[in-house]
């Protein structure tokens, strides 16, 4: 084993650059990193202009109202603004441009200043619109690579996923594999990218020609004339062809990426285009000697920092989790399938860690970050407890007598997905029963039709949410029932770290104490308000935050203020 | 002059708490994940009752076992969490103020407050906040394999004829003068516990243990309303 780390040494006065701050994992990195390793250089954070708001403006709103920085708020109170004018430097910068976006002069004094580039920003959303799916996983990798390759002395940390694997089974090892496919067929990176922007191009060339028109307009006439709405009114009919062929033009291009990606044996579009996203590098190893890839399993709430509990957004296990809350019962799962979570906190103490690695020059090519291979939680013990943690809410809190008494009760087991009662059987039957309210015979009294019709709806709408919690399961049925992975994560373990702050050590982790003690109820504060169309708890710092005009102290890197190209 | 320490030995149930591991045992079999399963666990619990009706008397294990046999195959998880919530919502309202008293009184009186209880620890340390005058639980311990429940209780198993044994090593393992300490008991089984310690007591003894009361002049203690 090497010589022990020291996270405070090794990042004191090292500049790091930061993508993806706004995301989950990367708020939870910066935060730690500023409030525990305040001896660190300074943090360029680039962020995307949204909505004509600068990195600065939206900096300052990320810091104002995620919860994520109370640890910093409450250390530094009236002084964070001074504090982060000292050590974050922003950037406007879009990584989907290839020079990030960045003025030259600020590209270049990056390039010069840099140390260590953390690269956490990506598309995590299952399966998205490929176009948006390559533009930010695998472009934008390859312009920060660029970047890397450009700078004087900067090492990379790539933040992928431990599911690049896709669909096999069995031991995953921490092993780089150049041009990987799951298929385990010969497989050019390349080659893919370009006939995947290809079939793009056609799929926007089908979309412009007259026939595709033609149907649009007609879709767009029919709904117009379902809605009771004037065909005639040209500006509404072209309102809608437009919706309607953007939204084919959408799910044209996620048919597309899926197919794609299952062709090969990816289980979803992310995952192919974080894999493609490796392979880039891999490829530029030669190029970029100190670089590393992170692969962090399921990235969940926080065991402890910024405080138990923290999630943010759409995760993983929280549609599925949620979904257990209701009357919905039966998750398909295979018994002993390992469901690899691993807290947000965790992650970002191994992103540290791989960090100091590769700034000491001792790093592995590859860390694997998850818990199945030492402290394993299986899908059913998952499922388990997530009943009996809504059984907890629902006893205490549940809204109804029904919910208190019954649906606390009704616990969620995991199952075969050809159950009896799986949503496909109940669909049917919610179908048939609709179906048998509105063919009552005619010569019954309108009473009874009118009081059938309204059964009739309910049994509509019971079957529509059957469809999407059906839906929903088919993306994650590679993960809870068909495949059974297990991933190494020894590298991480072989680093000897001397602050045990910064320690991972999944065998740590009371899954009980954690799932309904500190993740579920994490998840219905932060997560489970976004399901159900509602705003979560706002956070307001008790003192009111700003960042001020101009840094305290100049950097040697200063003059880097956001600004724009 | 004696400088040993002395105990003040409790039996949970009727003395401490009003409930006994019977509705413990039907609080988490009517619990289980399944609702068929409930049924079936249910059934051994209902098998427990006949047992601990006819033999509970004399010695309580084998009701004790059985009721825990309705465990089996139950896992770690779900059985903690029940047991947190029966404690947490029915237990804690079932403890007898003045069996509290008691123990204050013990305590007062520079006893070592031990509780024993024939419900297992999962169900018996959640309590403990509650009963802060213990300074020692002893209860059962349910056998847990990959997770699950095996159904067995750990010996020895409590509340049962093992009570002379038991207090002799336990006395010797404290340095307890057995002859200066307390005993409170309720029922039948309790007899040999009572008998082995210098001052025993019945607390709203049951038939059998009232009548050995009687005859050995044991002080006996109604709980009123």
């Amino acid at each position: 084993m090497a010589n022990p780390i020291s996270i405070r040494r090794t990042y004191a006065g090292r500049h790091v650059l930061l993508t993806g701050a706004s995301g989950f994992l990367g708020k939870v990195w910066l935060v730690m990193m500023l409030d525990l390793v305040p001896e660190i250089g300074r943090v360029y954070v680039i962020l995307r202009k949204k909505a004509l708001q600068p990195a600065r403006e939206r900096f300052e709103k990320i810091v104002a109202s995620s919860p994520a920085f109370a640890p910093l708020h409450d250390r530094y109170g009236a002084d964070l603004g001074r504090f982060l004018v000292e050590r974050v430097e922003l950037v406007d910068g879009d990584l989907a441009e290839p020079d990030l976006g960045l003025d030259p002069a600020v590209a270049r004094q990056l390039e010069r200043d840099v140390d260590l580039v953390i690269h956490c920003a990506g598309l995590v959303d299952f399966d998205p619109d490929i176009r948006d799916a390559l533009t930010t996983n695998v472009d934008g990798t390859e312009h920060i690579a660029n970047f890397v390759e450009r700078s004087d002395h900067a090492a990379l940390l790539h933040i992928s996923t431990c599911y690049v694997s896709g669909t096999r089974n069995g031991e995953i090892p921490e092993q780089l594999i150049p041009d990987y496919a799951p298929d385990g067929h010969p497989f050019d990176t390349e080659l893919e990218r370009r006939d995947a922007r290809a079939s793009i191009e056609r799929i926007l060339a089908d979309h412009e020609g007259d026939e595709k028109e033609t149907e649009l307009h007609k879709q767009a006439l029919q709904q117009i004339r379902d809605r009771g709405l004037n065909p005639n009114n040209s500006m509404l009919l072209r309102n809608i062809t437009r919706r309607l062929k953007r939204q084919s033009i959408k799910n044209a291009m996620i048919e597309e990426g899926q197919r794609r990606a299952y062709k090969r044996g990816w289980p979803n579009i992310y995952t192919y285009s974080k894999s493609m996203a490796e392979s880039l590098l891999i490829a530029r190893k030669d190029r970029i000697p100190r670089m590393s890839i992170l692969r962090p399993a399921i990235v969940e709430s926080s065991m402890s920092y910024p405080f138990p509990g923290w999630n943010q957004g759409f995760n993983t296990s929280g549609p599925l989790s949620y979904v257990l809350g209701t009357w919905f019962r039966h998750l398909p799962a295979r018994n002993n399938n390992p469901f690899d979570v691993i807290p947000v906190d965790y992650v970002a103490r191994a992103i540290t860690i791989a960090g100091a690695a590769l700034l000491e020059g001792c790093a592995a090519p590859v860390y694997q970050c998850g818990t199945s291979d030492i402290n394993r939680l299986t899908v059913e013990r998952a499922c388990e407890l997530t009943a009996l943690a809504h059984r907890r809410h629902l006893r205490d809190r549940g809204s109804t007598p029904i919910e208190r008494v019954l649906l606390s009760r009704w616990d969620a087991v995991a199952s075969d997905p050809e159950h009896l009662l799986s949503t496909e059987n109940i669909s049917s039957v919610a179908d048939g029963f609709a179906k048998l309210m509105r063919g009552l015979p005619k010569r019954w009294p309108t009473g009874l039709h009118r009081g059938a019709e309204r059964w009739a709806k309910k049994a509509d709408s019971v079957r529509d949410k059957l469809n999407t919690i059906d839906r929903m399961l088919t993306l994650y049925l590679p993960f809870i029932y068909e495949n059974h992975f297990v991933f190494h994560s020894k590298a991480l373990r072989e680093h000897e770290i001397e602050e045990p702050e910064f320690v991972v050590d999944t065998t740590d982790i009371d899954w009980r104490v954690y799932w309904i003690g500190i993740h579920m109820p994490g998840l219905r504060k932060w997560c489970y308000p976004l399901f159900e169309g509602k705003t979560p708890e706002k956070y307001v710092p008790k003192i009111p935050f700003s960042l001020p005009q101009q840094p305290a102290q100049a950097p040697s890197g200063a003059g880097l203020r956001g600004e724009a190209r | 002059m004696n400088d040993r320490k002395t105990a003040a030995f409790f039996r949970a149930e009727g003395t401490v708490l009003k409930r006994g591991v019977l509705a413990a045992s039907a609080y988490l079999a009517g619990n289980a994940q399944k609702f068929g399963e409930r049924a079936l666990r249910l059934g051994f619990v209902a098998m427990a009752a006949p047992l601990h009706g006819l033999l509970g008397q004399n010695d309580r294990t084998l009701a004790t076992r059985v009721a825990n046999l309705a465990f089996r195959g139950m896992t770690e998880d779900r059985i903690a969490e029940l047991s947190e919530e029966y404690a947490r919502d029915i237990l804690q309202h079932n403890i007898l103020d003045q069996g509290v008293e008691l123990m204050k009184r013990a305590r007062r009186e520079g006893h070592r407050v031990v509780l024993l209880s024939d419900n297992i620890r999962l169900i018996m340390e959640p309590l403990l906040p509650h009963l802060r005058l213990v300074d020692e639980l002893v209860c059962n311990t349910l056998e847990f394999r990959g997770g699950e429940a095996t159904g067995k209780l750990q010996d020895p198993v409590i509340g049962g004829h093992g009570w002379k044994p038991w207090l002799e090593r336990y006395a010797a393992e404290h340095d307890l003068d057995l002859s200066q300490s307390v005993a409170y008991g309720a029922h039948g089984p309790d007899l040999l516990l009572l008998s082995t310690i210098g001052r025993p007591c019945a607390v709203n003894p049951d038939y059998t243990l009232r009548r050995a009361a009687r005859e050995a002049d044991w002080p006996v203690i109604e709980y009123r309303e």
